[in-house]
């Protein structure tokens, strides 16, 4: 016999644990993150609607959620516990769109607070009106849940009409999940048209696997053939291990004929009598609570490391795609230097005006071509290691993500940026030329833009710019010329490393942005830790 | 073929669903054939009478119905039920069958009328006394009365297997839809390089599959019942059948493997290509009204595609794509299902055409339910973007019945009569296929948006190149050489000295070095590379992926070796070969210049003349010689230069669109025309695509 004994320690490590849960995230698209966003938005809703509401307050009343296909009788087969008619019943699919609560008077304050489904706006309705003349606007029609009151029904125990879990409607799927999440009490509904039906069963295997308290009604059976149906379905549950599982047969009758009305009292007793008595007697109470509760726990045991794995998953992802940008431009700013060594921004324009220099071309004219090119140099060691990133998250599922495949505009910016750059470079390096010159003492001070000129000149031009030195020594003296070079090369070197720098940090901003960070899998892991100490 | 009259008796379709239909199947007979072996025929009744004998339960020959059904009885409807066990004990079936077949296409009308009787009487009355059971107690609108079949006697015919060859008539495609295969045919072909094969892979079955429905016979229309377990497909596939050939029941899911029914000889290869083995043919009942109605039909009935059983929806989906026409059979409980909708209407909403969506079980709606859920199935179906036959319009046939009553099967009967009757499914089935093939394929062949090379792009590359070259500069430092000679040449003497002797004093900073030495990689790499990728990247904007993948491959194998072949150039058209050409008034002004000079000298030497007074003195001429001299050398020079700027800037502007030009080629050569190239075919092929779309896209 188990029974729900809960210390505040537990309580502490659960709502913990909540908190990493639903702190976990999934941005990228991998394999497996649809399915670990679907497990955590469950968990969380299995958390935040039933486990730790049920362990705060064991008192409350046993909530039974009557779950199942679209058309297999939910509605009907609540109205016919209840007495009357408070959920819709009807025979367009799906009937249920609104989930509806039934409880005692009595008990309708543990209800009509937030302690349970919390996500659920609550509305009380006169059963008449339509619930969409209730709505506020832009209020989704699924997030509402009804709630009504019958004598009829004993203290301790609600029913909720859930909406189906296999009709066209999306929002219902994943409510129902979500109610069905919420319940002490997993009431399954099939009938006799649908007891094979995959999705059920699938619901079914769930239900096993948390060790929830399940109870299945085999819906709309015609009676000649109860007994045979009612063998098969028993067969089929043994074999998926549910054999233990309360079974009931509801026949098909006139009046449950699509929505037709209540069925006699006489269709449902023996299922209202095994609820009330799972509400009234207190040890078969203390049971069915103690084992769906335990259940839940216990299934956290394969579910957090589950989480925590995509978790880790998605970390690996983010990993590859950053050391790939990392190894692109580490690569392209290598492949930067070494061209810069050779001299490559001493080509093309820039060479044909150094070859014109001093003659047919000014100092600036050759400043001038000396930037540009060094502009030109560097924009495309940036393209081409976009080109590289571009190549190697094609072949990363999880490159895929609309926040990073979004073609970056900012390419054009790029160029700009890196315009600004080696202009400011030219600008110091014109100052520290002027400096120079200001020290020297000679009466025909030579031209700072000359001085400039030639130094850049010997920085970028490599082996082809050495007379570019000898005339520098020439004019400003050897110590003159070495103490420039030194200085403009350092100050070229830093240009670069900021540009590289920026651009690579542009790269990865996006995949920053996504905040994918080793810790959630490590606080995932702790969190179960500490509540498997705790219970 | 004679059809039978006696249509209005409530019965006759229960005698139709008697199980007779032993036709012989394995006789593929063809049309033309005369009943002659009216003799031979009269065996098989007797054959199986005994089978029938040997069977369960002892028939109640239902005999006035039988006397209705035949007042022009067909001659040639010998038939033979058997039914599955008694295949294996009442005797040998086929032996006595195999000549137990007859002109089927032709009515002989009155030659043996009274074979059939007996074969009438023979067939099993035991289904319509069920029925009529049925009727009568259970007509409280439940589905309570769908299990009382089950208990029902279950003779089936088995089709025999097809011996003699098959001399069909093979399908045939209309005009357009040809083309339309002959299009993606080429269209696979083209892409083959450029897509991996599995992008492919539809296109290529649907290639396969209308190639293979092309031989196979066009007079026959295949049609799958299929839906969700326990709507009543076997229900109804038996309903149309006449006879009890799927088994029913309650228990889920019931049929498991596809059943066949043809209502015509000659579709065993048809029947071949689903896969469905033998023991799983049959044949209808026997009834020439049917018979009339639905020739041609073969019908294939499905497992159920949404139970616990996976291989179930495999068999579902294997057959799907073989079949020319599908009719979704859904119910009350379950027609807004999620996975009927979402994994098998949406995906199939272009064969609307090729689609019945039968509204089965309306018998356990009471009154106007059924109306309503009929409007709110048409209204998914509308949601799933199927299109409605209404109102003339080419769609999916939405109708509402009952299997179990009969309800509407006269009007579904007659659809599908008339589907049948005008052949056109399996073509349309294809054309649907290539609509979705072509459909799939559209991101690896269209993006909807402008592509091809812009004559901007083209000019923005070659002035890059022109770029890395250096065009400008050398246009630039040409025509300042050219003016520096022509004012040095133009100058005064007394200058040229003074610069001679500057030169001298101080010499040039590595320049005259330099000049001797031939530039290696005078060509910016970098500028090179990042042209070619802007290139690459303007040319595949629009492009579907693999395409400008494709580009950009071509982009950039084009540049391997650009560079180098820049460099070359920019050596061989750096500069017009030869002295740079020199305008017509050069030796004028050469001579101005001198002969001002002389004047100088002319000027100098009569002052000095009258100085040592050697001449006479007069002082005049010879001031105002060399002032003229000495005026006019500068002014001359400086006319010069003046005049010398037109002819410098063209000897420039020459110098740089000479390189230009040349680079611009050399680029042209080397990466444009293979680009160019594979947008071209690129572009042959996106008409290919448009060709099997079947529009100007």
């Amino acid at each position: 016999m188990v029974t729900l004994d809960v210390r505040p320690q537990l309580l502490d490590a659960l709502s913990a644990l909540r908190d990493r849960v639903a702190a976990a995230r999934f941005p990228l698209p991998l394999a497996g993150a649809p399915r670990a966003r679907a497990n955590r938005d469950e968990l969380l809703a299995q958390l935040d609607d039933y486990l730790v509401p049920r362990l705060r307050q064991p008192e409350a009343p046993l909530l039974a959620v009557v779950g199942g296909s679209t058309g297999a009788g939910k509605s009907t087969l609540v109205n016919s516990l209840v007495g009357r008619r408070v959920s819709e019943a009807g025979v367009l699919r799906p009937t249920t769109r609104t989930p509806v609560l039934v409880c005692h008077p009595e008990d309708h304050h543990w209800f009509s607070g937030m302690r349970v489904l919390p996500d659920l706006t609550r509305v009380w309705v006169p059963q008449q009106e339509s619930d969409d003349e209730l709505l506020l606007p832009g209020e989704n029609p699924a997030r509402v849940l009804r709630i009504e009151t019958a004598d009829t029904l004993p203290p301790g125990l609600a029913l909720l009409d859930a909406p189906d879990i296999d009709s066209l409607v999306a929002d219902n799927r994943v409510l129902a999940a979500e109610l069905i999440c919420a319940a002490d009490i997993w009431v399954m509904v099939t009938t006799a048209a649908r007891y094979a039906d995959a999705v059920p069963w699938h619901l079914l295997r769930t239900a096993k696997e948390y060790r929830a308290t399940l109870v299945t009604v085999l819906d709309r059976v015609p009676h000649q053939v109860v007994s045979e149906v009612s063998r098969q379905y028993g067969a089929l549950l043994t074999k998926a291990g549910l054999g233990d599982v309360p079974r009931f047969t509801v026949p098909e009758l006139p009046e449950s004929a699509w929505g037709g009305g209540l069925l006699p009292a006489t269709a449902v007793a023996s299922l209202r009598t095994w609820l009330v008595q799972q509400a009234q007697d207190p040890a078969a109470r203390q049971h069915s609570l103690a084992r769906t509760a335990y259940g839940v726990l216990d299934s956290l045991k394969s579910r957090m490391p589950e989480l925590a794995g995509a978790a880790a998953a998605q970390y690996a992802a983010a990993l590859r795609l950053t050391s790939a940008v990392d190894s692109a431009y580490d690569s392209e700013y290598a492949r930067l230097r070494g061209r810069l060594q050779a001299g490559a921004v001493l080509a093309g324009d820039a060479l044909k005006r150094w070859r014109a220099f001093p003659l047919d071309c000014t100092a600036s004219e050759l400043l001038d071509a000396l930037v540009e090119s060094l502009g030109a140099l560097l924009l495309c060691a940036v393209t081409a290691a976009d080109e590289r990133v571009d190549d190697a998250w094609r072949r990363e599922p999880a490159a895929d993500a609309p926040e990073l495949s979004g073609r970056d505009p900012s390419l054009e910016s790029a160029e700009h940026r890196i315009g600004m750059a080696v202009r400011r470079w030219r600008r110091e390096l014109e100052e520290f030329a002027e400096e120079e010159i200001r020290d020297l003492d000679r009466s025909v001070a030579p031209d700072p833009e000359m001085i400039a000129a030639l130094v850049a000149t010997a920085l970028l031009g490599g082996r082809r710019a050495r007379p570019a030195g000898e005339g520098l020594a020439e004019r400003i003296g050897a110590h003159g010329a070495l103490r420039l070079r030194d200085r403009g090369g350092r100050l070229l070197a830093d240009h670069l490393d900021r540009v590289m720098h920026t651009e690579r940090e542009r790269r990865l901003a996006p995949l920053d942005a996504l905040e994918v960070h080793p810790e959630p899998q490590a606080e995932l892991i702790a969190a179960l830790s500490v509540l498997q100490k705790e219970r | 073929m004679t059809a039978v009259t006696d249509q209005d008796q409530d019965h006759t379709e229960d005698t139709e669903h008697t199980d007779h239909g032993g036709r012989a199947e394995r006789a593929g007979h063809v049309k033309g054939t005369e009943g002659v072996e009216g003799t031979e025929a009269a065996e098989g009744p007797e054959c199986a009478e005994g089978v029938e004998g040997a069977g369960d339960s002892g028939p109640a020959p239902a005999e006035d119905v039988v006397s209705e059904a035949v007042p022009e009885a067909v001659p040639e409807v010998v038939s033979e039920a058997v039914s599955e066990e008694g295949a294996s004990e009442g005797g040998d079936p086929w032996d006595a069958d195999t000549d137990g077949r007859a002109a089927e296409e032709k009515p002989v009308g009155d030659t043996v009328p009274e074979e059939p009787a007996r074969v009438e009487k023979a067939a099993n009355g035991r289904h319509a006394r069920v029925r009529g059971d049925s009727e009568g107690a259970w007509d409280d609108g439940l589905i309570a009365r769908r299990v009382t079949e089950e208990t029902a006697a279950q003779p089936v015919v088995l089709e025999t297997r097809a011996s003699a060859p098959q001399t069909v008539a093979p399908l045939a495609y209309d005009g357009p839809l040809r083309s339309r295969l002959d299009a993606l045919r080429e269209l696979v072909g083209l892409s083959r390089t450029r897509l991996d094969s599995r992008t492919l892979a539809e296109a290529g079955r649907v290639l396969d599959e209308a190639v293979a429905r092309r031989r196979l016979s066009g007079q026959h229309t295949v049609v799958a019942i299929a839906g969700a377990t326990g709507s009543g497909k076997s229900q109804l596939f038996n309903t149309l059948a006449g006879v009890t050939i799927s088994e029913t029941g309650v228990r889920r899911p019931t049929t498991a493997a596809p059943i066949v029914c043809s209502w015509s000889d000659g579709a065993a290869t048809l029947i071949d290509r689903l896969g469905v083995p033998g023991r799983l043919r049959r044949r209808p009942v026997q009834s020439a009204q049917s018979e009339a109605q639905l020739r041609g039909l073969v019908l294939v009935d499905l497992p159920d595609h949404d139970s616990a059983a996976v291989q179930h929806r495999e068999q579902v989906d294997r057959i799907l794509a073989l079949v020319d026409a599908v009719i979704w059979v859904v119910d009350p409980e379950k027609y807004a299902d999620a996975v009927l909708h979402e994994r098998y209407l949406r995906p199939m909403a272009g064969h609307a055409e090729i689609m019945f969506v039968v509204l089965n079980q309306i018998d356990r709606l009471p009154g106007e339910a059924a109306e309503q859920v009929l409007d709110d199935l048409r209204r998914l179906l509308d949601e799933d973007g199927i299109a409605l036959g209404e109102y003339g319009e080419p769609g999916a046939t939405v109708l509402a019945l009952s299997a179990l009553t009969g309800d509407g099967i006269g009007e579904l009967r007659e659809a599908l009569g008339q589907f049948v009757a005008e052949r056109g499914a399996p073509a349309r089935r294809i054309a649907a296929d290539v609509d979705a093939a072509a459909w799939r394929l559209r991101p690896v062949y269209a993006t909807g948006r402008r592509t091809g090379l812009s004559e901007e792009a083209r000019d923005e590359f070659a002035a890059r190149l022109a770029e890395a070259v250096g065009a400008t500069a050398a246009g630039e430092a040409a025509e300042r050489a050219w003016l520096r000679n022509a004012g040095r040449a133009c100058g005064t003497p007394w200058l040229r000295l003074w610069r001679w002797y500057e030169d001298r004093r101080e010499p040039a900073t590595g320049r005259v070095l330099l000049r001797t030495q031939a530039d290696e990689e005078a060509t910016a790499r970098q500028r090179v590379e990042q042209a070619v990728r802007t290139l690459a990247e303007r040319a595949s904007t629009g492009l579907p992926a693999p395409w400008a993948q494709a580009v950009r491959e071509a982009a950039v194998r084009g540049s391997q070796g650009l560079p180098e072949a820049l460099d070359e150039l920019a050596v061989r058209a750096g500069l017009p070969p030869g002295r740079p050409p020199r305008p017509g008034w050069w030796p004028v002004a050469v001579l101005a210049q001198a002969s001002m000079t002389i004047l100088q000298v002319v000027g100098g030497l009569w002052l000095l003349g009258q100085i040592i007074g050697f001449m006479a003195p007069n002082l005049g001429v010879p001031v105002l010689l060399m002032v003229a001299g000495i005026v006019g050398g500068p002014l001359v020079e400086w006319s010069c230069r003046i005049a010398a700027r037109g002819p410098a800037r063209r000897y420039g502007t020459e110098a740089e669109r000479r390189l230009r030009e040349a680079a611009a080629g050399c680029g042209r050569a080397r990466v444009l025309d293979p680009v160019a190239a594979e947008l071209l075919r690129y572009r042959e092929v996106r008409e290919q695509y448009g060709r099997v779309v079947g529009a100007g896209v």
